[in-house]
């Protein structure tokens, strides 16, 4: 139950970056628009609505797309060989290095505390559609869930499945994917506090918070 | 002109079959595959030929359209085989590939025969036009709330005066297909809800809420015809399949040609004389639509001996071979290949027999063989394919893009079929021996994700096989 | 020492005045470079601060001397002041506001809804007043709702005198408790604009529905502009009379904001003072320039350098004006020979001396044909304004076809639906009533009269019934017809677009031939419209060869003399072919016909401006003649054309009212808003439609994001105008998909509307 914080916290200040890979979203031609160990910014402002940095473009079916940062963080690893060359979808570009920040170390150690409902399949996964709304509407606020809910809808040879949920009753803490996302077995896929575990949840958020800055 | 070269836009046994006719026919060729499909066999087999060119191309997803535009142009294809499912019955991509700067041939029917043959409606009303009988029903789009209720009552009393004891109605969006948008009604009192409903549906998903009222035939089976057309006005026949057998979702899984066999099966009608009347009205319509390419005429024929033509499909179909296999080229006295002609007359050649030149011979069993678990609901099984062996026979084929050698891990995004065995038999006793005969040699292990041992529906089709042909 | 206190007093309170008029001439200059003030200010600033150092001989001597200069230099300011300089004035924290108006015009006033900032809008004033008026030594008062803005002596939460959409609602809440009343209204338009927010009920969506109410107020109203800052002006403007004060402005958009877009400033950049002057002129927002061109009615005379606070004499003329104003726009109903007698004898009281008497006492109570007059005028007012600033056909011959075909077609119709189908109705329902005895004997008798009842109006007449058969006729034959009818040419090109919801909803990129043919511009996958040029709407929404277009000749011009605006108003005919952004034309939609009024982008994005006004004005005209249906089809409109100044502006009222009386008399005005719709249009004759959709994708609002950037100092989120929020606010009253547009607006056509429909 209880974590060794202080080891897990070592660990991120020895190394809190995340290598996020650039891939191809398809076929085209591509052209490289940054450089090794440029620093590029992810997308900003209050509703995230102003793109990030321009990492490449990639042309198909004379569709000029124009490809911006998801995260900020360093270009490395990047391959110069395909500059102007027609290009497979999936095709690695270069690595994005970046830095992760106190929220971010929050999230992924909240993972190792929350209850979490893996993955039962390699399945496309998308949010209930009732659960989906509540978190758009209000984002801030949680949504809970106990077990019988219907939580999921799996996707899997072109039958969709409606996943219920069984574990501790509590609130939706996490959503570990993008909905329509493939995910891998017995990856997280949700991340459920339960009332009990509340308080010990915002205890380790906020040893978190206080303890990164140092 | 340079060699054809054609990409083949699919995936699975479809691939290999048609890689095998491009070979046969001295064709260069192209796959696709996407991420999930790397360890298919026919990827394999395109890497592995001996070639001066790439031959196998990774791509998002094998329904982009752009994505095999795009590999088209960089591979040098000439033509494109969509194979079946996919974008074979799509007229949209069709014509993209014929009007785009740099064309394409596309291995299938002209896009506009696709879209006027695609489109039940259109069909309906073509086929009353030439006489070819359809199931009773709305003859095109409703939009209209009085005149759809004004059909439903007409459809329950005719079924009433013909003495049906549950008559009931089918509500389908005009735009749907594949079983989608169907709902049956069996109470007029109930009609107005569920055309609401489907409406609304129909709206929501096509961006059309026309709504098509047929009659709901239940004791009936589903026959098909295979025609083979050219673009010079040349339309052949191989004749009858019968494709009754069918899992929970309306999935094909068990189908024999011919159509009918009155030698072995008793039926309450004339058989024969129904075959012909399917096979002479499908060509009549084939020969008024300009058909110019291999397409199936699909029909439901009731427990009175009356065929319906219920659509076409403007495509090869899965279980084109067993057709094959029963007919003979009188030149040759070989069974035709149905992809290799349709590649060849959508390259524009000429068909090379005619109707006289062909002849019918024994019955063929084709069994698809899934990871499925039959006894609930057909419910897809995924894990890996260990050990995969059948027998080899001079009467039996297997096609399948599951590697022997090598375990298999069944992708999770597409169709759990994984084989598909086409048996032949002199006569329909012969054929149902060996399929039964050729199932039980069949080996399939596997795991699961939990260590559990695969699920496959070797068993069910065990059960089906005495089925076939029995109205 | 007690006499020397007194005097450091007043010597104090001297230079703090002259301090104040030091800055009050820093405002008007913009700048403190002007005849060194700066340096006379920093000078009065010494001397406050050696005040008991100084002799008091020296001080006096130093402050006169400092006067003397302060008052050269307001004389020589006065000479000549620029339209930005009374920009300035008018901005200036020293004009006076609504407050001492209430205080100095009005004998006692009452504020309703609301005290400081303790108010739903503190932007916003309303009062009960008493304004009085001497005749032979007795004094007379009249009751009078005084609605204005408040700009505030620096409070910020006056907002500038900016009206949030809910302080426009209050104003109109107790403008129907004055015609509940029957009380005139005093409009006092101190506002340099709206608050551009669309938190319900929305900025333009308010001042819409205020232009709709005031249409069609029953009691006599005046306005008086000080700072008439475009929509917001209008919001609480329709008047029977328009003043406006001499030092006042009166402007379709403020000079900087013409400067940024004139300039293609971008957003942070700072605008050059230059360019603001040279708007400012080029705009004609002045008291002059607005009565010439006919925006406002009269100018009342301030002060040189404009009217402070303790401007007393000011505030004496305002009041006689004000009651001046009141009384002809009520005498102006009764008799119309005792209105020129009145009018007359004001006319020689011009420019002399305000009278401390008035000869008589007007009551300014109206009787119901009274209040019938008053309407009358008031629509006829506001239709003659932008009258002559645009450009028509002037040849007699066609004028006189014209009036001619007018006349003719009213009488047809009249006649027709009028006169014939009320009849028609009676007999009828006659014939019903009889038949539904239901007895064989009076069946017989009914038969020969419906026989010769259905020869005189034959059945086929009914356009209802002919709808029904054909409307889904025509979806059956999209088959044959896919490939002959329209298609877009942007779909003439062999690349692929991708859908901007791809990254939410993963939809594919699209090929442009499917995309702008068979999928009308509409991703199949999420539903987003893709812009389509107007001439798709034109030919696929209407029925084949049913479009006739009327009064294409109306041209644009440049009342102003706007520079520049002459060379693209030429390139922008050229290019599209056309004489204004304004389309009107009769069309059919399955057999049923209708009248549509078409702003379009390409000339000079959709803006409105005379031209537009007028066709917009005559279209309604056309669809209450012909009793049609009217549609407003906005395919984008970015406003008030700015180049035509106040002249557009008061296109809002006029053609809102011209709307109210289309809708008076039982038509049916549909608005469908697609790609953009912005400010003016929408905040008045667009928003006040009873029936608005919106295409999918289109945004609507009042000002562009960057506009409320700028003016209220916040972002707002990327779908802030979008029609599906303009759905939750109740803008838009439904989405409408571009492939059912046909669909669902015959269907509204159908179960709209008023009785006077020619298919009703």
């Amino acid at each position: 139950m209880d974590i060794n914080l202080n080891d897990l916290l070592r660990r991120y200040r020895s190394h809190p970056f995340e290598d996020y890979p650039v891939v191809t979203p398809h076929t085209g031609v591509v052209f490289l628009k940054v450089k090794e160990g440029q620093t590029v910014k992810g997308p900003g402002g209050e509703w995230l609505h102003r793109p990030g940095t321009l990492l490449y473009v990639i042309e198909r079916e004379r569709n000029v797309k124009r490809m911006t940062a998801l995260w900020s963080g360093q270009v490395s690893g990047i391959r110069l060989d395909i500059e102007g060359q027609f290009v497979e979808a999936g095709e690695l570009l270069f690595s994005i290095r970046h830095q992760l920040d106190k929220e971010e170390i929050i999230d992924r150690i909240l993972t190792q505390v929350l209850y979490i409902l893996p993955a039962p399949q390699r399945a496309r996964y998308f949010l209930a559609p009732e659960i989906s709304a509540k978190l758009e509407q209000k984002p801030k606020e949680g949504v809970s869930v106990e077990s019988g809910d219907d939580v999921l809808i799996m996707s899997l040879m072109k039958r969709d499945t409606v996943i219920s949920y069984e574990g501790v009753p509590g609130a939706l803490y996490k959503v570990c994917f993008k909905s329509g996302d493939t995910v891998e077995q017995g990856s997280p896929l949700l991340g459920i506090c339960s009332p009990d575990k509340l308080r010990y949840v915002q205890k380790v958020i906020q040893r978190i918070r206080t303890e990164w800055e140092k | 002109m340079g060699k054809e070269r054609v990409l083949i836009a699919n995936r699975g046994e479809i691939a290999i079959r048609i890689i095998q006719a491009c070979r046969d026919l001295g064709l260069d060729y192209v796959v696709l595959y996407t991420k999930e499909d790397e360890f298919s066999l026919h990827v394999r087999i395109a890497q592995q030929e001996e070639s001066g060119f790439k031959k196998a191309y990774r791509v998002a997803n094998y329904k982009d359209p752009n994505e095999i535009f795009s590999v088209a142009d960089e591979s040098e294809c000439t033509a494109i085989h969509p194979g079946y499912g996919f974008f074979s019955e799509n007229y949209g991509f069709a014509r993209r590939a014929a009007m785009r700067t740099r064309p394409l041939t596309f291995i299938g029917p002209k896009w506009d025969v696709i879209r006027d043959l695609g489109s039940k409606i259109n069909t309906k009303r073509l086929a009353k036009d030439l006489k070819v009988p359809v199931i009773p029903g709305s003859d095109g789009s409703i939009y209209n709330e009085l005149e759809a209720e004004g059909v439903a009552e007409d459809l329950f009393f005719l079924q009433k005066e013909q003495g049906i004891h549950h008559p009931s109605i089918l509500v389908k969006a005009s735009a749907g297909g594949g079983g989608m948008g169907i709902e049956e009604v069996s109470h007029l009192d109930a009609f107005r809800r569920t055309y609401r409903r489907i409406q609304n549906y129909a709206k929501r998903q096509f961006g059309d809420e026309g709504v098509l009222i047929e009659q709901c035939l239940r004791d009936y089976q589903h026959l098909e015809v295979q025609l083979l057309c050219s673009s010079h006005g040349e339309v052949v026949h191989f004749g009858t399949r019968n494709c009754t057998i069918q899992s929970a979702g309306r999935q094909k899984r068990v189908e024999v040609a011919p159509g009918f066999d009155p030698a072995v099966c008793e039926y309450p009608f004339d058989a024969r004389a129904v075959l012909d009347r399917i096979v002479k009205y499908s060509v009549r319509l084939a020969k008024h639509a300009g058909y110019d390419n291999i397409g199936t005429w699909e029909w439901i024929v009731s427990r009175d001996g009356s065929p319906y033509l219920m659509e076409v499909n403007t495509r090869i179909q899965v279980e084109n071979e067993i057709s094959a296999c029963i007919s003979r080229l009188n030149k040759s006295n070989e069974p035709p290949n149905l992809i290799r002609d349709q590649i060849r007359v959508a390259l524009g050649d000429r068909l090379g027999f005619t109707q006289k030149d062909i002849s019918f011979k024994g019955t063929s069993i084709e069994m698809r063989i899934v990871a499925e678990d039959t006894k609930r609901g057909f419910a897809p099984w995924c894990g890996t394919i260990t050990r995969f062996d059948y027998p080899d026979e001079p009467w039996a084929r297997l096609y399948s893009h599951v590697p022997r050698d090598t375990p298999y891990k069944i992708p999770t995004e597409y169709d759990p079929n994984f084989a598909l065995a086409i048996i032949w038999g002199r006569d329909t006793e012969q054929a149902k021996e060996r399929a039964r005969q050729f199932r039980n040699r069949t080996i399939i292990e596997g795991k699961g994700a939990k260590d559990e041992s695969i699920i496959t529906n070797l068993e069910y089709l065990n059960d089906r096989i005495d089925d076939v042909l029995q109205f | 020492m007690r006499t020397d206190q007194v005097h450091m007093a007043d010597s104090g309170k001297l230079l703090s005045q002259l301090a104040d008029r030091i800055s009050y001439l820093i405002d008007i200059k913009g700048n403190s470079e002007y005849g060194n003030i700066g340096d006379l200010l920093r000078q009065i600033q010494g001397l406050r601060q050696s005040l008991f150092e100084i002799k008091e001989a020296d001080l006096f001597e130093e402050i006169d001397r400092i006067e003397d200069r302060v008052s050269f230099l307001e004389d020589r300011v006065s000479e000549k002041l620029s339209p930005a300089e009374i920009v300035n004035i008018v901005r200036s924290p020293q004009r006076f506001t609504l407050m001492d108006v209430l205080e100095n015009v009005y004998d006692s006033y009452t504020e309703l809804g609301g005290e400081g900032d303790c108010n739903i809008d503190p932007a916003i004033i309303v009062a009960r007043a008493t304004i009085s008026r001497r005749v032979k030594n007795k004094l007379y008062s009249h009751q009078v709702m005084v609605i204005g803005h408040e700009k505030g002596r620096g409070e910020e939460y006056r907002n500038g005198g900016c009206a949030r959409p809910w302080g426009n609602d209050k104003a109109l809440r107790y403008m129907m408790v004055a015609e509940t009343e029957g009380i005139p209204i005093h409009f006092y338009i101190f506002t340099p604009g709206s608050y551009p927010i669309e938190d319900y009920p929305g900025a333009a969506q308010q001042i819409a529905r205020n232009l709709y109410v005031m249409a069609k107020l029953k009691v006599p109203m005046v306005s008086f502009i000080s700072e008439g800052g475009s929509g917001g002006a209008e919001a609480i403007g329709v008047s029977g009379l328009r003043l406006m004060s001499s030092r006042g402005y009166y402007s379709v958009i403020s000079p900087e904001g013409a400067a940024a877009i004139e300039g293609k400033i971008r957003e942070g950049e700072k605008v050059p003072r230059e360019l603001v002057e040279y708007c400012a002129a080029q705009l004609k927002i002045t008291a002059e320039n607005n009565l010439k061109l006919g925006t406002v009615d009269r100018i009342i005379e301030e002060p040189l350098l404009g009217a402070k606070r303790d401007d007393f004499p000011f505030f004496r003329r305002l009041r006689y004006e004000m009651l001046r104003a009141t009384d002809e726009v009520v005498l102006k109903t009764k008799n119309f020979r005792a209105f020129r007698a009145y009018a007359l004898k004001r006319r020689e009281e011009e420019g002399k001396e305000i009278p401390e008497d008035f000869d008589l006492f007007i009551s300014w109570n109206l009787t119901d044909l009274e209040i019938e007059r008053l309407l009358e005028f008031r629509l006829k007012k506001y239709m003659e304004l932008g009258k002559g600033y645009f450009l028509e056909d002037r040849n007699v011959l066609t004028e006189g076809i014209r009036k001619t075909k007018i006349f003719a077609s009213k009488t047809y119709y009249d006649l027709r639906y009028g006169l014939l189908r009320p009849h028609h109705r009676n007999v009828q329902k006659v014939i019903e009533e009889v038949s539904s005895e239901g007895s064989v004997f009076l069946r017989k008798v009914t038969e020969p009269v419906r026989a010769a009842y259905d020869f005189v109006f034959p059945q086929p007449e009914r356009p209802g019934k002919v709808v029904h058969s054909e409307g889904p006729d025509e979806r059956k034959s999209i088959f044959a017809e896919e490939w002959e009818s329209y298609v877009s040419p942007l779909a003439n090109e062999d690349c692929t677009v991708t859908c901007p919801n791809a990254a939410k909803y993963g939809c594919l990129d699209l090929w442009v031939p499917d995309l702008y043919g068979e999928f009308c511009g509409v991703c199949p996958n999420c539903g987003h419209h893709f812009p389509l040029e107007y001439q798709w709407y034109l030919e696929n929404l209407f029925d084949k060869n049913s479009v006739h277009e009327f009064n294409d000749h109306i041209a644009s011009c440049n009342p102003l003399g706007f520079q520049g605006y002459n060379a693209r108003l030429k390139k922008d005919i050229k290019h599209t072919g056309r004489n204004s952004s304004m389309i009107t034309f009769d069309a059919e939609v399955w057999g049923l016909r209708l009248v549509v009024a078409m702003l379009f982008s390409n000339f000079r994005g959709g803006t409105v401006g005379v031209a537009e006004g007028e066709k917009f004005v005559r279209a309604c005209d056309v669809a209450g003649t012909t009793r049609r249906p009217l549609l407003a089809y906005i395919h984008s409109t970015g406003g008030i054309r700015i180049h035509e100044g106040t002249l557009g502006v008061v296109q809002m009222p006029k053609c809102t009212l011209a709307v109210r009386e289309y809708n008076d008399n039982g038509g049916l005005y549909i608005v469908v808003y697609d790609n953009n719709s912005y400010a003016g249009p929408v905040a008045s004759f667009l928003g006040c439609s009873l029936y608005q959709f919106g295409m999918r994708s289109s945004r609507i609002g009042f000002a562009g994001p960057r506009v409320i950037r700028e003016t209220t100092g916040q972002d707002v989120p990327p779908d802030y105008h979008s029609a599906k929020n303009a759905l939750k606010r109740g803008h838009i009253q439904g989405i409408w998909d571009r492939r059912e547009f046909k669909k669902n607006l015959h269907d509204a056509l159908t179960t709209l509307g008023g009785p006077n429909l020619y298919y009703k």
